[in-house]
C-alpha cells in the first residue's frame, strides 16, 4: 500500500504532471486531457482524505509534510472546487473573446496555469512548516495573478494589479513575521519553522506576539479580510469565473488554514485568548465591511465577492471562538461555501452569454427568461444567504453558539446582528434574480448550463447531507481533532 | 554588518522612495540587491550559505535585467508625477521606520545593526508602492521589502533551511516577474504605466 507521505506528494505532483502533458498535448485533446487529470487528481485527493479522517486521531506530522483532519478538510474542498473549474472551463474559453495571450495558445496556457495554480492550493494544506507554507502560498499569487488578468481587458489588467500588488506585499509583512520567528527558534534548518516547534520560540512574547501579529495581518491580505480586502471584489469578478472560483471558494480559506495553524502554534507563547482575539477582530470588522455592500444593487459575481468578505468573517469568527461547536460550525461553514459559492461562479457562464450587462450590472427576472439558470443562481445565493436548511445557516448558528459557550456574549451578538442584516441584504438579491423584472434577453443555447444544472443538482444533495449530519458533527472524532490540532 | 553597510542600504533605500527617474531607481534597487549578496557571501560560513548567496547575486542580475527590459520596452515622455512630492515621500518612509522600529522589539538577529536595517527597507519599501503613481515604482517597492527580507536570511543567528532560502528567492523573483509583464501589458493598454489609470472598479 502507498504511504501517506507518498500519496500527499502525488496529490501535488498529479496536476503539476496534467500542466506538463497540456502543454505537449495535441490542441484538440486538450479539454479532454485536462477533464481526465482534474478527475484523476481529484480521485488521488478522495483517498488521502479518505484516510486522513479515518486516522483523525494519529495525523501525519513532519518536517515537510503534514496531513490531518484540518489539511483534510481543506484538501477535499480545493478537490472539488477545482474538478468543477476544469469541468466548466471549456465552456468559458468557449465564450472568450480576448485574452493575455495569443489566440493560438489560449486554451493551452489557460489549462497550464490553471493546473499550476491548483496545484499549488493542494500543496498548503499538506505544508509541514511556516517556510513552506508561505512559499506555496506566495506560489498561488504569481499563477492567480496570471489568471485575474487572462482576459487581457483594461478592467481585468486593473484587478490583476491590484491583486497582486496588495497581496505580495501584504505576504512581504508575513515573511517578515517568518523571520523574526525563524531568528528566535533555537533549532535552525527547516524544522525549526516545523508547526510543532513553533512554541520553542525563545525571545519572549512580546516579540512573538509582533511576529504572530505581522504574520496574521500580512495573511489577511490574502485571505481577503476588512480593512486590507480591496482586491478581492475586484479580482473575483474580473477573473473568469472557473477561476473567480477557485479564487473564493478555495484559495481565501486555504489561506486562512495557515492564520489558523500559526494561531494554535503560538497560542502558548503569546496566550491562546490574546491571538483568539486577533481573528475575532478580523472576523467582525469583516461581517461590519460586507454588510453594506450585500444592501446594494451589483452585478452578480461583485455580489459574490462581497458575500466572500462576509463568509471569510464568519470563519475567522468561528476560529477565533474555538469551542467544539463553533469549529465544527467552521468545518461545515467551509464546505457549504465552497459548493455554495462554486455553484455561483460556474453559473456566471451561462449568465454573462444570457445577459452580457451581469458583467457590470445587478440582474433580474433571470428565474422567468431562463429557469434552469436562474434555479441554480437562486440555489447558490439562497445557501450563501444563510436561508434555512441551508447547511450555513446551521454552521453560522454552530460558530454563535460557540461564541456564547466560550464565553464571549458581545462578539457573538454583534455577529449575530450583522449576520441577520447580511441575509436580508442577500434574500433580497435571490427574489430579485429569480422572479424581478426581466428583460428581452439571449435565447440561444447558452454555454455550460446543462453542466451547470446538473451541478446544481448535485449541490442540492450535499447541502441536505451537510445539514443532516450538522447536529452531530461537534460529537465527532473529526471536530475532536480539529480542537486539538497538530501535536 | 558594520554601521557603514546598514547606512548605505538604507539611503540606497531612500533614494528609491525619492528620485524620479525609473531608470535610476532600477540602479539603486540593483546596488542594493548586490550589497546584500555581497555581505551574503562574505559571511558565508558553510557550503549552503553560499549557494544561498550566490542566488541572491543571480536574483539581483535577473531584476537588474528584467527593469531595464521593462524600462526599454515602456519608454514615456517625461516621468510621471507622483501623488506626494519627494520630500513627503521621504519624511514619511522615516516616520513609517521609526514606527516600525518602535514597535517592533529586538528579535535576535546576529548582528545588532541588522535589525532596523531590516525594519527601514521593509518601511521604505512599503511607502514607494503606497506613494509612487508609476506602476513600475510600485513593484520596486515590493523589491525593496523584499532586500530587506533577505538581510534577515543573512542575519539570522541559525544556519536557515537553504531550501526555505532559495525558494523565497525563487518565489519573489517570479512574481516581480509576473509584474512587470503586468506593466508591459498595462502600458500597451493604457498608454502609459499610471496606477491612477487603474481606478475604474469602484462600488
Amino acid at each position: 500500500m502507498i504511504s501517506t507521505q507518498a500519496l500527499a506528494i502525488m496529490v501535488v505532483a498529479a496536476p503539476l504532471l496534467a500542466a506538463g502533458l497540456v502543454i505537449v498535448a495535441p490542441s484538440r485533446h486538450l479539454t479532454a486531457l485536462a477533464r481526465a487529470s482534474a478527475v484523476a487528481t481529484s480521485a488521488l485527493v478522495v483517498v488521502l482524505v479518505a484516510r486522513a479522517v479515518k486516522d483523525a486521531a494519529h495525523p501525519l506530522v513532519g518536517n515537510w509534510i503534514v496531513v490531518d483532519a484540518a489539511g483534510a478538510l481543506l484538501l477535499a474542498v480545493t478537490a472539488v472546487v477545482g474538478l468543477a473549474s476544469v469541468l466548466m472551463s471549456a465552456s468559458y474559453l468557449q465564450g472568450a473573446h480576448s485574452s493575455f495571450v495569443a489566440d493560438g495558445h489560449r486554451d493551452r496556457v489557460y489549462y497550464v496555469v490553471v493546473f499550476v495554480f491548483w496545484a499549488m492550493l493542494l500543496a498548503v494544506p499538506l505544508a509541514g512548516n511556516l517556510g513552506a507554507a508561505w512559499l506555496v502560498v506566495e506560489a498561488t499569487t504569481a499563477t492567480s495573478a496570471l489568471l485575474v488578468g487572462f482576459s487581457g481587458k483594461a478592467h481585468a489588467l486593473e484587478a490583476g494589479w491590484k491583486y497582486l500588488i496588495l497581496t505580495s506585499l501584504g505576504l512581504g509583512i508575513a515573511l517578515l513575521g517568518i523571520a523574526i520567528l525563524a531568528a528566535g527558534v533555537p533549532t535552525g534548518e527547516v524544522s525549526g519553522l516545523a508547526w510543532g516547534r513553533l512554541a520553542t520560540f525563545g525571545s519572549g512574547r512580546a516579540t512573538a506576539l509582533s511576529a504572530y501579529l505581522l504574520i496574521v495581518v500580512g495573511l489577511a491580505a490574502k485571505i481577503g479580510w476588512a480593512p486590507v480586502h480591496n482586491w478581492l471584489p475586484d479580482a473575483h469578478s474580473q477573473a473568469p469565473p472557473p477561476v473567480s472560483a477557485l479564487l473564493s471558494a478555495a484559495l481565501l480559506p486555504t489561506v486562512l488554514l495557515v492564520a489558523w495553524r500559526t494561531e494554535r502554534a503560538l497560542a502558548p507563547l503569546i496566550g491562546l485568548p490574546a491571538a483568539q482575539r486577533v481573528l475575532i477582530g478580523f472576523g467582525l470588522v469583516s461581517l461590519a465591511v460586507a454588510v453594506p455592500f450585500l444592501w446594494r444593487p451589483m452585478a452578480f459575481k461583485r455580489l459574490l465577492a462581497y458575500s466572500s468578505l462576509e463568509h471569510l468573517g464568519v470563519m475567522a469568527l468561528g476560529i477565533g471562538f474555538g469551542t467544539p461547536l463553533a469549529l465544527a460550525g467552521v468545518a461545515l461553514h467551509i464546505v457549504g461555501h465552497a459548493i455554495a459559492k462554486a455553484l455561483g461562479f460556474c453559473a456566471a457562464i451561462p449568465l454573462l452569454a444570457h445577459e452580457p450587462r451581469a458583467a457590470r450590472h445587478a440582474v433580474s427576472g433571470i428565474g422567468r427568461t431562463a429557469p434552469a439558470l436562474g434555479a441554480t443562481m437562486g440555489l447558490s445565493l439562497g445557501a450563501l444567504s444563510g436561508l434555512p436548511p441551508s447547511p450555513l445557516f446551521v454552521s453560522e448558528l454552530l460558530i454563535l453558539a460557540g461564541g456564547f459557550e466560550s464565553g464571549r456574549p458581545w462578539p457573538a451578538a454583534i455577529a449575530a446582528v450583522l449576520l441577520a442584516l447580511g441575509f436580508l441584504g442577500v434574500a433580497h438579491a435571490t427574489i430579485d434574480t429569480l422572479v424581478g423584472k426581466a428583460h428581452r434577453r439571449n435565447m440561444t443555447p447558452l454555454p455550460g448550463l446543462r453542466l451547470v444544472t446538473r451541478l446544481g443538482g448535485v449541490s442540492m444533495i450535499v447541502f441536505v447531507g451537510l445539514t443532516a449530519v450538522a447536529p452531530w458533527l461537534s460529537g465527532s472524532s473529526f471536530v475532536a481533532a480539529l480542537v486539538r490540532g497538530l501535536p | 554588518m558594520t554601521v557603514a553597510m546598514g547606512s548605505l542600504l538604507i539611503g540606497l533605500g531612500l533614494g528609491v522612495v525619492v528620485v524620479r527617474r525609473r531608470s535610476v531607481a532600477i540602479a539603486l534597487v540593483t546596488t542594493q540587491a548586490l550589497v546584500l549578496a555581497a555581505i551574503a557571501l562574505r559571511q558565508a560560513g558553510t557550503a549552503s550559505d553560499t549557494v544561498a548567496g550566490l542566488a541572491l547575486v543571480m536574483r539581483a542580475a535577473a531584476l537588474g535585467a528584467l527593469f531595464f527590459v521593462a524600462v526599454a520596452r515602456s519608454r514615456e515622455r517625461q516621468p510621471l508625477r507622483a501623488r506626494v512630492t519627494p520630500m513627503v515621500r521621504a519624511g514619511l518612509a522615516i516616520v513609517l521606520i521609526l514606527i516600525f522600529t518602535a514597535l517592533v522589539p529586538a528579535f535576535g538577529l546576529s548582528s545588532r545593526h541588522a535589525e532596523p536595517v531590516e525594519l527601514a527597507l521593509v518601511a521604505a519599501g512599503l511607502t514607494c508602492a503606497a506613494t509612487r503613481r508609476s506602476t513600475l515604482f510600485q513593484v520596486l517597492g515590493i523589491v525593496l521589502v523584499e532586500n530587506g527580507l533577505a538581510l534577515a536570511g543573512i542575519e539570522a543567528p541559525h544556519a536557515s533551511s537553504v531550501i526555505i532560502e532559495l525558494g523565497v528567492t525563487l518565489d519573489l523573483t517570479l512574481v516581480v516577474g509576473v509584474a512587470a509583464l503586468f506593466h508591459l501589458r498595462i502600458f500597451s493598454e493604457f498608454g502609459a504605466g499610471d496606477s491612477a489609470a487603474l481606478r475604474s472598479l469602484r462600488d
